[in-house]
């Protein structure tokens, strides 16, 4: 790549960093809210085992509920998509469903499932699979006639014409709700440890809160940052090495 | 018209079927799932407490929302002057934004107190973040081709961000803006159910950790429908607004 | 296929109709055409737009039921047996941007149920004379209009049927890439002996590629007029400039022109 590519964002970047440092160093009341970028960046290093325990607890919660999820949202996309009648019954209380803060049962679920990972999985699956059903129905169906009528003067009969034009079709609209779905099921697992759990970078948030650590509590969110660009880089390589032909992004 | 409404109706007693159904069938306890009825009833019993959090929800959501789009929208266009700017500090935007939302609530609570001040600073920020994004993709979709006819004219960049840009990207920005509704709303209750002194997100809260599984069901209720009412109505603005889409 | 009885049409259509719509608000597309397609006939038809000519298309494709009798290879047909028995091509190219230019071209046989690395052998031999040698295994995306156009032509070859249908499918193509396409298209269809159908708007490709022009009428849609041409073969493009070729012309473009008319007042009608 060309300096003139990348060296803005890089000095932007840096002056923004160096900008934090100084702000951090500037005396300020009782708590340092914004504490300098060289005390995070200590603090990262010094306790990365510990970070790293809690990130990959977190991952674990979130990326179960996701993958179950994503899977299950895709076979109720699929069969809004297919069956006429329960497209038409109940899809649009599903597409008002996606209205609630469904988030706010997270208190609930922790007491139903208990304080455990299953809660957590729990909160980051029904996170995920709403979009996805949305998604997968809508690509499904955004297929052109004519594409579809060529299809069937071929004699194509309807699994043919679900899996050789409909569902690759869907394909990129679907990894769009995947994309989406992988940064919600982070925060429903992030919420749910709210609500209960011992270990995981959620309850650690609200520990580094009640004693007031604000270089703790920015190292968890920088940790926090790791995992959302990890994951959507994942899902963006799977999307422009695989699933390349898409309009949507 | 009304075969066509018919349909989500009739599913709609089907689910209320299913939940009512469900509860008798195989007995689940209603601190599970409270019959609809008793949850409707609990929603009145708690009016005046209901009302009370709504509207500490609403003003928080409301507040944050205003201040975020104003901010988003502001920013967006800055940005989108020149694009070494947008170049320049996309990447440490979108950086910021890739940590779940959810994780500066505690950042906002030590800075702004347990008050309604911590709650719109959040819901401001994602607000901010959603148009922001939507905004600057808005614009930078606008055809070159009109952009560069308007410069023929002699039109400068303000004028034509003005007369031309901004409504170019309005579609794009308006789901923006529909999207940030649910958002702030949900943003919003989230930090109450972390710690505030008011709003439905802590009687949710609370009403769990007493073990008053009605009371919550019924906050939620009422958290869905203002969603849902404001949400409506800002669908039906928008096919007004936006007519030539 | 030389062995068939070249005199019983391949197709039959007698009074054949088609309304759209229920209620008092119907539209009738075409009402009682009447063709007959011999094997190895090259047919064009032309006719003003909004006549009917891609629902007679869907109707002979069986994408569409219609009023009428339909006889296909002598048998009466209705409606949706005729899927899978006909090949068509529509006016785009539908290409799958997901697939490769030679995976494109054997999705027929694909559908059919024929393992794709049969269906690949039998495609190979066949880009060379389709003019893609060497482009296998791009993408759509990678093509010129006039290289797709080609392969969603090489599709609809491979899926082997004795009747082809093409709607229109130089018209997005520019004037002289339209003309190669025209020469190529007789060629191919002379050596591999196919019937085609082929819809047109431009009255000079229809002389220039048909053995007949059929012309529709202003909708509803029916048969005007079925002119033989008796331009000899094999065609050049010098053959656009000859006076026979001209006097064809001057007839079809009244003809033409008369329906366009009118169909350009029912637009006017319509509040």
């Amino acid at each position: 790549m060309k300096p003139s590519v990348w060296l803005p964002p890089l000095l932007v970047t840096a002056l923004f960093l160096v900008c934090w440092e100084i702000f951090g160093h500037l005396p300020m009341g009782r708590v340092k809210v914004v504490p300098p970028v060289s005390a995070i960046a200590m603090d990262i290093i010094h306790n990365h085992q510990l970070l790293l325990r809690a990130m990959l607890h977190t991952l674990t919660e979130a990326m179960v509920g996701f993958a179950a999820g994503a899977a299950f949202g895709f076979l109720m996309g699929v069969l809004f998509a297919e069956v006429r009648i329960l497209e038409r019954m109940f899809f649009p209380v599903f597409i008002i469903s996606q209205t609630i803060p469904v988030v706010a049962f997270g208190a609930l679920v922790v007491i139903w499932f208990g304080n455990g990972m299953l809660s957590k999985v729990v909160i980051a699956f029904y996170l995920t699979f709403f979009p996805v059903t949305v998604h997968t129905h809508r690509g499904l169906l955004s297929v052109e006639q004519q594409r579809i009528d060529l299809l069937r003067s071929f004699a194509a009969s309807r699994w043919t014409l679900f899996w050789r034009l409909r569902l690759p079709f869907a394909l990129p609209t679907i990894m769009t709700s995947l994309i989406l779905g992988s940064s919600l099921s982070l925060v429903g697992a992030i919420v749910g440890e709210w609500f209960g759990d011992t270990k995981g970078l959620g309850i650690m948030l609200v520990q580094a809160m009640y004693v007031e650590n604000m270089v703790r509590l920015w190292s968890i969110i920088v940790a926090c940052g790791v995992i959302g660009v990890g994951l959507y880089a994942v899902l963006r390589f799977v999307q422009t090495r695989w699933i390349w032909w898409g309009n949507e992004t | 018209m009304i075969a066509r409404a018919s349909y989500p109706l009739l599913g709609l007693l089907i689910i209320a079927a299913i939940w009512e159904g469900s509860i008798r069938f195989f007995d689940i306890p209603p601190f599970v799932l409270p019959p609809l009825g008793q949850i409707a009833e609990r929603i009145w019993t708690g009016r005046s407490e209901m009302i009370a959090g709504l509207s500490a929800t609403l003003y928080e959501a409301g507040t944050g929302y205003v201040i975020g789009v104003a901010i988003g929208l502001l920013l967006a266009i800055a940005v989108s002057l020149s694009s070494l700017a947008e170049r320049s500090v996309m990447p440490l935007f979108i950086a910021i934004n890739s940590v779940p939302i959810v994780a500066y609530v505690p950042v906002s609570f030590v800075a702004f107190g347990l008050g309604a001040a911590s709650k719109i600073a959040m819901v401001a920020l994602t607000v901010g973040f959603t148009v922001f994004l939507s905004a600057v993709q808005g614009l930078k979709s606008v055809d070159p081709s009109a952009v560069n006819l308007l410069r023929s004219f002699g039109a400068g960049q303000m004028r034509i961000i003005w007369m031309f840009s901004l409504p170019a990207a309005m579609p794009i920005i308006v789901s923006g803006l529909r999207v940030s509704i649910v958002r702030a709303m949900i943003v919003a209750i989230v930090a109450e159910m972390l710690g505030a002194y008011d709003g439905l997100g802590r009687i949710i809260y609370e009403a769990t950790q007493q073990v008053d599984f009605l009371r919550t069901w019924a906050a939620i209720a009422v958290a869905s429908l203002a969603s849902l009412v404001i949400y409506g109505v800002f669908v039906w603005c928008d096919r007004r607004l936006v007519w030539w889409k | 296929m030389a062995s068939r009885p070249s005199d019983r049409p391949i197709i039959e259509l007698s009074n054949v109709s088609k309304t759209f719509g229920d209620g008092q608000r119907t539209v009738v597309a075409i009402e009682n055409v009447n063709l007959d397609i011999q094997p190895g006939e090259f047919v064009t038809l032309i006719g003003p737009s909004g006549c009917g000519k891609s629902t007679l298309f869907n109707i002979v494709a069986g994408l569409l039921d219609a009023e009428g009798s339909i006889r296909f290879g002598g048998k009466p047909h209705n409606g949706c047996d005729l899927l899978g028995k006909v090949a068509f091509m529509p006016q785009k190219d539908l290409l799958l941007p997901w697939r490769r230019v030679i995976d494109n071209a054997i999705l027929p046989l694909q559908v059919e149920g024929m393992s794709r690395r049969q269906a690949r052998a039998m495609a190979d031999e066949l880009f060379g004379e389709f003019g893609l040698a060497g482009f296998e295994n791009h993408y759509p995306h990678q093509l010129s209009g006039g290289m797709r156009q080609r392969v969603a032509l090489m599709r609809t070859f491979l899926f082997k049927r004795d009747l082809m249908l093409l709607d229109e499918p130089f018209g997005a193509l520019d004037a002289l890439t339209r003309m190669m396409m025209q020469r190529w298209l007789l060629d191919i269809w002379q050596r591999h002996n196919r019937t085609i159908l082929f819809i047109t708007h431009d009255v000079d490709e229809a002389i220039f590629l048909g053995d007949r022009v059929v012309v529709m009428t202003a909708r509803p849609g029916s048969i005007k007029i079925n002119r033989k041409i008796d331009l000899g073969r094999p065609r050049g493009a010098e053959i656009t400039t000859s006076r026979e070729f001209l006097e064809i012309k001057k007839e079809l473009l009244a003809a033409v022109e008369e329906e366009s008319m009118k169909s350009f007042r029912i637009a006017q009608q319509v509040p």
